[in-house]
């Protein structure tokens, strides 16, 4: 699909196809469903032919059909919060916008379950279980606006995975619409139980297959009680290593925090500007530890937290107290988008943001990362989820000097060889997207003929979310660099990605 | 005019000017369920990211001035939901009044709504004196029953109240009209002098608001100066693309309040103090300009934000349940949230209920309501409901905007809950 006509015409079948869904081809509107937030589709923004924005999963299967049978590209889409052009669609064609698919369908208390659509957001879903005492525990920072077809579709993982798990361990099942249109339930058809061993886990396989095995229109969510109580430990160390062995020596004392994130200096430095009241010392890296439980467990576990980790520690200092723990974690979860403080009139670069290594490696893993930003001259703060070896990198650039962008690239592919170099993945929690699929070969080795052989077998024409997870259907993207910080017209400069 | 601006100029300098702004925007898309049309839509071009993604696209070329482009970016509320909660500092206001200004000089109206457009813009709301006038005239009709010629006057929707004149305020008999004079304060102790901005609905519509503001701050021990020389505060003129319009407004308070030395500058109307305190950036490529801009911007209060931290005399007990609906200018574009809610529960008697949804728009955002009517209901129902469903008698606000369309929101409904500006509550608290 490429010149006007056929792109009106595709338009106007989908209109007299779709019955509860809006079609979208105006231009302007199209730009709008180019992106999600990977640097690559700052530099390379890939609207699709049309956009739908779906109504009913009755009209997610009648266009997979209709697309199946015309070999269009059909990339699906929830918010577009995702840092690996995922969401983008890279060989055009139609792209299927679920985020107005929002409804709780059913909350089913006794059987500690949720049934949804994909659209949903991730905190909205949370706070209207609140009232029953449950929760949905995968908690990505990006909750406010993440959707749950996007976390099951990413595996998203979040802050609180090294007690709870990832979004795989919590979907019990899925409506998929295939990518002949027909729908299947995962999970064993019409089931309530909370677990089942029946045939092959295709709930697991489907989560976290981004989009190119079949589309998300329904999920089975478990759900948990919420703890009564959570405490945070604030340890800063002037030392890195003795951060990583702090987290060793926590876990040594069977005690398992429901989140254990790591902040380094940068970072400090970036919540010290961004929310000036907090007032951190600014050390090598700090850790905050949170527990969860009932009352006096939480207190054990914090007060012998900060026994364990003193002897380590500059200073370490536990609280209960909600405003305390809510203002900590705010400014944890807002650091993503908010390094940029740090150097003004510069931006975050999402790209290279997301390895995660052997727990035991991180201390060295974050100074290897600090020597490859010294080596192409870019800013790094790194944080991430210590607890299970996950690190976010943030880049920080100038994006109007064409040379940062260039270098900035470069950071990104020397952090995914040093994640594979030190014995982890190139990502541990955000996906493949396009953005990491030339590392999969390296990656998985033979393991990715058995993906590409259950590919094929779902998606023979292989119209689903074409250009993400394998390398061979990624396009040569052609990068467009922001207009040049001098001009005073509107031009563009354009360069190969090699 | 300063050099080097106005229609002369090509339409992207503008927008050139907003560049690094829109270059923020990280795409992270956290703004996206603080933003009104979005979450009314679920339509990515509805949404702050896809509006800033679009105005870039325009910026470097990729697009035209597309009648989608137009419309969706138009539909923004610019109640700067999105700028608050941005982490990366995306300001949506600026991108809005750029993009504004470069589609009013490519439209082109029919010579009937040029005209409209001159009235309203450059006549009503650029010399007060005309406003009053008009305003005097709505006054007479009013009393004389002839609310055709209210209708006709063009000057109804303006004020946002195109649902009919029945929902019209009371135009009152006394308008507050700036000549320099000073109120002094109602204490003994030396008292710090305040310069009031009046505002250009506030001093005529709603005059009676303005009168109680002037009386509260010389409760609260201020010598209070109606600054002369003051007019509108351009935001109409700004959101609307008549950003020369709002520059020169702009140029006309500061040299106005500029008479004051630096007495802070108390506003009661969010949306005013909002534009007031953009100044600075409005007027940032005009060198002469700038530092005074930026020397008024350091001197605006709002009234909430002034009196939070001084005594009041709180006298009398109002006995009433209410909930508090936040303007979009006090809330996100000030960051003004706290403030009106203390000074609420100072007050002896009176019970705060917080509403589902306080800083979601309630609709009004300067003349959407005007622009686009039925987006504007859906917010304002919405809106409406969740006030009801508090219980409250009273819905407290801060803003003319607001005002309006609450009660006009809820002559629809059946019930007694009453609509009023937090400075009433204040004045009948503070009475002798």
């Amino acid at each position: 699909v490429s010149d006007k006509r056929t792109r009106q015409a595709l338009a106007a079948d989908l209109r007299a196809l779709l019955k509860q869904s809006q079609v979208v081809d105006a231009p302007a509107e199209l730009q709008t469903f180019a992106y999600d937030a990977s640097f690559l589709t700052q530099l390379s923004p890939h609207p699709p032919d049309v956009a739908v924005i779906a109504g009913s999963e009755d009209d997610v299967c009648a266009l997979l059909r209709y697309a199946n049978e015309r070999s269009i590209p059909v990339t699906p889409r929830g918010a577009a919060t995702g840092q690996t052009a995922g969401a983008a669609a890279l060989h055009g064609g139609i792209t299927l916008s679920l985020n107005a698919m929002n409804r709780v369908l059913e909350v089913d208390v006794p059987n500690m379950q949720v049934f949804c659509e994909p659209g949903v957001v991730h905190a909205q879903l949370n706070e209207l279980l609140a009232p029953q005492r449950l929760a949905f525990p995968p908690d990505p920072g990006s909750s406010r606006m993440a959707t749950v077809g996007g976390m099951a579709s990413t595996n998203a993982h979040g802050m609180r995975a090294v007690k709870y798990g990832p979004t795989s361990a919590w979907v019990l099942g899925l409506n998929v619409a295939l990518a002949d249109g027909r729908l299947i339930e995962t999970g064993s058809a019409g089931s309530r139980a909370k677990q089942s061993s029946a045939g092959l886990e295709l709930t697991k396989l489907f989560v976290g297959s981004e989009g190119t095995l079949g589309v998300f229109t329904r999920l089975r969510l478990k759900l948990m009680p919420v703890p009564s109580t959570r405490a945070i430990v604030l340890a800063l160390f002037d030392v890195l290593e003795n951060a990583g062995l702090a987290v060793q020596a926590v876990f040594r004392e069977g005690i398992s925090p429901s989140a254990i994130e790591i902040l380094d200096a940068r970072c400090i430095r970036a919540v010290n500007l961004y929310r000036p009241g907090m007032d951190l010392p600014e050390v090598e890296a700090m850790i905050l530890f949170e527990v969860d439980g009932n009352p006096p467990g939480v207190r054990w576990d914090a007060e012998r937290i900060v026994e364990i980790v003193a002897p380590l520690a500059r200073s370490a200092e536990w609280s209960d107290e909600p405003r305390r723990i809510a203002a900590l974690w705010e400014a944890r979860s807002l650091i993503g988008a908010a390094v940029g403080v740090l150097r003004p009139g510069s931006n975050r670069a999402y790209c290279g943001e997301d390895l995660c290594v052997p727990v035991a490696r991180i201390p060295e893993t974050l100074r290897a990362i600090q020597e490859i930003g010294e080596k192409y001259r870019i800013p790094i703060a790194t944080y991430g989820h210590i607890g299970g070896g996950g690190l976010h990198p943030g880049h920080l650039i100038d994006g109007r000097d064409p040379d940062e962008v260039r270098r900035v690239l470069q950071v990104a592919d020397e952090i995914h060889e040093l994640a594979l170099r030190m014995g982890g993945t190139t990502t541990g929690e955000h996906g493949v997207g396009a953005v990491r699929a030339p590392f999969m070969e390296r990656e998985h080795g033979p393991a990715l003929d058995v993906m590409r052989a259950i590919k094929r077998a779902l998606d023979p024409k292989g119209i689903l979310n074409p250009g993400v997870i394998f390398p061979d259907t990624v396009p040569l993207l052609k990068l467009e660099l922001p207009l040049p910080a001098a001009v005073g017209t509107p031009m563009r400069a354009a360069i190969d990605p090699g | 005019m300063a050099q080097g601006r106005g229609a002369a100029q090509p339409l992207e300098h503008d927008l050139l000017s907003e560049y690094d702004n829109m270059l923020s925007c990280v795409r992270c898309g956290l703004c996206l369920t603080s933003c009104p049309t979005y979450v009314l839509s679920g339509h990515e071009a509805e949404g702050p990211r896809g509006r800033v993604a679009m105005a870039r696209a325009l910026t470097e070329g990729r697009l035209e001035l597309t009648p989608d482009l137009i419309e969706h970016e138009r539909n923004c509320l610019v109640c700067e939901a999105c700028t608050a909660v941005c982490p990366a500092g995306v300001r949506m206001g600026p991108i809005q009044i750029a993009l504004r200004s470069a589609l009013a000089s490519s439209d082109r109206p029919s010579p009937r709504a040029r005209l409209a457009r001159h009235v309203a813009y450059r006549r009503a709301f650029a010399d007060m004196a005309t406003l009053r006038r008009l305003t005097s005239l709505l006054r007479v009709s009013q009393r004389l029953g002839l609310v055709w010629l209210a209708r006709r006057s063009g000057l109804l929707p303006l004020v946002g109240m195109k649902d009919g004149a029945a929902l019209l305020p009371s135009i009152p008999d006394r308008f507050v009209t700036p000549k320099g004079e000073v109120y002094p304060a109602q204490s003994r102790a030396a008292a710090p002098r305040v310069s009031f901005f009046a505002g250009c609905i506030m001093s005529t519509a709603f005059a009676e608001l303005d009168h109680a503001t002037i009386r509260l701050l010389q409760r609260s021990g201020c010598d209070v100066s109606n600054t002369a020389g003051q007019g509108c505060c351009g935001a109409l003129h700004a959101h609307s693309g008549e950003v020369d319009m709002a520059r020169a407004l702009a140029k006309q308070n500061i040299a106005a309040f500029e008479l004051d030395g630096d007495a802070p500058i108390v506003v009661n109307s969010a949306g005013c103090g909002a534009m007031l305190k953009e100044y600075g950036h409005l007027l940032y490529d005009e060198p002469e300009w700038e530092g005074r801009a930026k020397a008024l911007v350091a001197r605006v209060r709002d009234l909430s934000e002034f009196l939070a931290r001084r005594e009041l005399p709180l006298r009398r007990p109002v006995n009433a349940v209410v909930t508090y609906q936040e303007p979009c200018h006090l809330a996100h574009a000030q960051r003004i949230s706290r403030q009106p809610r203390e000074l609420l529960q100072r007050i002896r008697g009176l019970e705060l209920r917080e509403m589902k949804e306080s800083a979601l728009c309630c609709g009004s955002a300067g003349v959407y309501n005007l622009t686009n009517p039925a987006e504007s209901r859906r917010l304002r129902d919405r809106k409406v409901a969740n006030a009801i469903a508090t219980g409250a008698s009273v819905i407290v606000t801060a803003n003319p905007g607001c005002l309006l369309q609450l009660r006009a929101g809820l002559a629809a409904e059946a019930g007694d809950v009453t609509v009023k500006h937090i400075v009433e509550l204040l004045d009948e608290a503070t009475a002798p």
